[in-house]
């Protein structure tokens, strides 16, 4: 057997790693953006565009898939060819591929600014886009097994393992949470409804952060690490272990960011259960990872790059120790809703995604550019500005949950709220906010300094476009095969197809425990009589409110709590949310939940509110929405909404379309005619009044509810 | 602190259902590593590093 020469495509990886860091920089500024708005409304600069309910979804988008995505992709590719001894199946599919990806970026950049989204949190971008995902995401499936296939080493290392299992669970997931029934190229309404919908987007939500910014970044870990510290991961058995663990126990976990909703109870505990369990694989990787330190952490001080990886290992233990703990239902009841969950996510996003990924820049641009880092003292700065970014976000921010988890919660000594005006609570931490966008700011000079060193790097190398590798192919037949040969981990080493089959089979189980019996059991939703459709003013209202975003601070949920009964109204039934595609209950309350809000203002107070907040709520930090008021109502979808809502089985009257034009006029005029007798002179053709007509049916249909209420607790 | 996941009015089938699917599973994982063999592993781990050393990237 002869030595094969070939080459591994070092174009793509530096195209990815561009990628990486323009898009990090972008999607941090526009975070930075978010974050001064929380404190300055002035922030959202007058116009509708850019205000926080549809930029906020810009910077998840952004640093999710486009920042770790492009990471992601460059870290695969590297490794990937490396590990397999192989080109990449196809250049061509590499750059379909790369450019596939920014296209549907750009994409996002464009059209969530512009109000079109599914409201679907981590999913918002609309049908097209999601067909395009698809696509983009198959050709890098076919590039990766094609590259799996032609490789010149028989067995798979761990990180491949990671890279299959992410490719698989992802597919599923986006698959699932994109059942949509399209009305128009850039609007369409999710097929599942109220719980159900709730419950595949959490399971949906959850494991992105899973497979997303978990599984693929341990591929990483597993190649890049040894390879930085040059000794072999500290357990390979524990590496096997963790990974069959991770990929079964975390699908399960996502009813836990439905915890005390009209989710059934089972579902809750389900996800409670499993998420305590999850802490075992989960500080399987990071105790893993940080002990192939063991005898070299001497080079730890010397080496930038293992200081990074180091610190995202850290946070990666303290996040998924935290992610269990969050999970308990006692402490769920106070953290949820706040920003202690801001500064969990962000422990995980800057420290284990964001240092991560600089490590690994720092690492790899210099070698595909056979020089060396322009600056070491710059990569060391870095990594101090980016560790004082993380602290400074982080201790604010848990600052801030706390106290506002507890401000929430607190009666006076009469058995009233203490703190009966959620404004209070809301002003009380801006203070936290200031420092957060700070550290926010610090985490983001950091990564500015790396662009110019990467950047001076490159100039100072060349780029080795087609590194020149040779490897002994592959035997093709194996004859005489040992006993020990046939086990069947290490047929599943050799044979990618039947692994990946068997990590699908294993993703699929949890999912499937607690969907079908939701879907499927009709106890488990039980229906109320009260509650009908919506109006068809009512139902325009509704997109309103999903194209400007307010489920990005106000929830739809009300917890059976005291202190949420008493501040809100009645808690929420499972019942109640029958016709809503999608589900609105939110997952942050940087406003007051709004379930009941319905009947609780007049229609005037509705309209100065969202014409200038602070008029009716002095201090509020809430943008104004002054375009609600100018713009006049766009109907020409309102048929087609309809007969959307009718396919989906909301029992609206045969031929209702027909008549559902003149139905919305009637009730806008109505809303026009009180406006007026309070002295406000509007059309009553403009969005404003739809607004108002949803916000003034929300929560009410169980009021006219004279039978008890099945519950779900 | 376990009534959360104790007291499921008569819906405890599926949790119980659910942690013995895990257990049947952990304990195969479990029993195909006690088995594994020791050289196997030492191969296993150090695939990273057999890459040809000739077109690395050398630190001056």
């Amino acid at each position: 057997m002869q030595l094969e020469k070939f080459t591994y495509d070092n174009k793509i990886v530096r195209d990815f790693g561009i990628a990486t860091i323009v898009w990090g920089i972008i999607g941090m500024l526009v975070g930075l953006l978010v974050a001064t708005q929380l404190f300055s409304p002035s922030m959202n600069l007058g116009n509708q565009y850019t205000t926080f309910g549809r930029i906020r979804p810009l910077h998840t988008n952004a640093v999710i898939f486009a920042f770790v995505g492009n990471a992601i992709f460059m870290g695969v590719y590297y490794s990937l060819q490396r590990l397999l001894k192989a080109r990449m199946y196809s250049t061509l599919l590499s750059k379909i591929h790369f450019w596939g990806w920014q296209l549907i970026i750009v994409s996002a950049v464009i059209t969530l600014p512009l109000g079109f989204t599914s409201s679907h949190e981590y999913a918002e971008l609309e049908w097209p886009i999601d067909i395009a995902i698809t696509l983009i995401w198959v050709v890098f499936g076919i590039n990766m097994f094609g590259t799996i296939i032609k490789r010149r080493e028989r067995h798979l290392y761990v990180a491949i393992w990671f890279y299959i299992a992410t490719f698989v669970t992802i597919a599923v997931l986006h698959i699932v949470n994109s059942f949509q029934l399209p009305i128009s190229f850039f609007k369409s309404y999710y097929i599942f409804a109220g719980v159900q919908d709730a419950l595949v987007q959490w399971w949906y939500g959850h494991n992105a952060v899973a497979f997303f910014l978990t599984t693929p970044y341990l591929g990483m870990m597993y190649y890049f690490l040894p390879k930085m510290a040059n000794r072999p991961v500290y357990s390979y058995k524990l590496s096997i272990l963790h990974f069959w663990s991770l990929i079964f126990i975390y699908i399960w976990a996502g009813p836990h960011h439905l915890l005390y909703t009209s989710l059934p109870g089972w579902a809750q505990s389900l996800g409670v259960a499993f998420s305590v369990m999850l802490i075992a694989p989960s500080w399987g990787g990071m105790i893993n990872g940080l002990l192939t330190l063991r005898g070299a952490w001497d080079k730890v001080r010397e080496d930038v790059t293992l200081k990074f990886m180091v610190v995202a290992l850290t946070s990666y233990g303290m996040a998924t120790f935290e992610g269990p703990m969050l999970s308990l239902k006692e402490i769920n009841g106070v953290a949820h809703f706040t920003d202690w969950i801001v500064a969990h996510v962000h422990v995980g996003a800057l420290g284990w995604n964001g240092f991560l990924t600089f490590g690994v820049l720092y690492w790899l641009i210099p070698r595909i550019y056979k020089t060396e880092l322009f600056s070491k003292k710059l990569a060391s700065f870095h990594f101090w500005i980016g560790t004082l970014g993380i602290l400074f976000y982080a201790i604010p921010m848990y600052w801030a949950g706390f106290t506002q988890g507890l401000m929430w919660k607190e009666f006076s000594e009469d058995g009233l709220l203490k703190y009966a005006n959620f404004l209070t609570t809301t002003l009380q931490i801006i203070p936290m906010h200031v420092l957060r966008s700070i550290g926010g700011g610090l985490y983001l000079i950091g990564a500015i300094v790396m662009t110019y060193n990467l950047a001076k790097t490159m100039l100072r190398g060349k780029l080795v476009a087609n590194e020149e590798a040779e490897a002994m192919p592959l035997e093709k037949v194996i004859t005489n095969e040992d006993a020990a040969d046939k086990k069947w981990h290490r047929v599943l080493e050799r044979k990618p197809m039947k692994f990946m089959v068997l990590s699908m089979i294993v993703i699929l189980i949890g999912g499937m425990v607690e969907m079908m019996p939701t879907f499927m059991i009709e106890s488990n939703v039980p229906t109320i009589a009260s509650v009908k459709p919506y109006s068809p003013l009512e139902l325009e209202g509704r997109d309103l409110y999903i194209k400007e975003g307010c489920v990005n601070c106000h929830s739809q949920t009300i917890r059976p709590f005291r202190s949420e009964t008493e501040r809100y109204g009645e808690y929420s039934k499972a019942g109640e949310f029958v016709y809503d595609h999608p589900f609105l209950w939110g997952s942050k309350r940087t406003g007051p939940d709004l379930h009941r809000i319905g009947g609780k203002y007049s229609n005037a107070w509705h309209y100065n509110h969202m014409l200038d907040p602070t008029s009716m709520s002095p201090g509020s930090i809430m943008p104004a929405y002054p375009w609600l008021i100018t713009q006049k109502l766009d109907i020409s979808m309102t048929e087609a909404k309809i007969r959307a809502m009718q396919t989906l089985g909301v029992p609206y009257r045969e031929n209702f379309d027909a008549v559902a034009q003149a139905k919305l006029k009637e009730q806008a005029d109505a809303i026009a005619a009180d406006l007026k007798q309070n002295n406000i002179e509007v059309k009553s053709d403009r969005e404003i009044i739809a607004l108002i007509a949803y916000l003034q049916r929300m929560g009410t249909d169980i009021k006219a509810n004279k039978t008890t209420i099945p519950s779900n607790q | 602190m376990f009534k959360q996941i104790k007291d499921l009015a008569g819906n405890e089938f599926y949790l119980i259902a659910s942690l013995l699917i895990f257990m049947v599973f952990f304990i195969m994982v479990g029993v195909y590593l006690i088995k594994m063999s020791k050289s196997h592993i030492t191969e296993m781990s150090n695939l990273p590093f057999n890459e040809p050393q000739s077109n690395e990237y050398e630190e001056v």
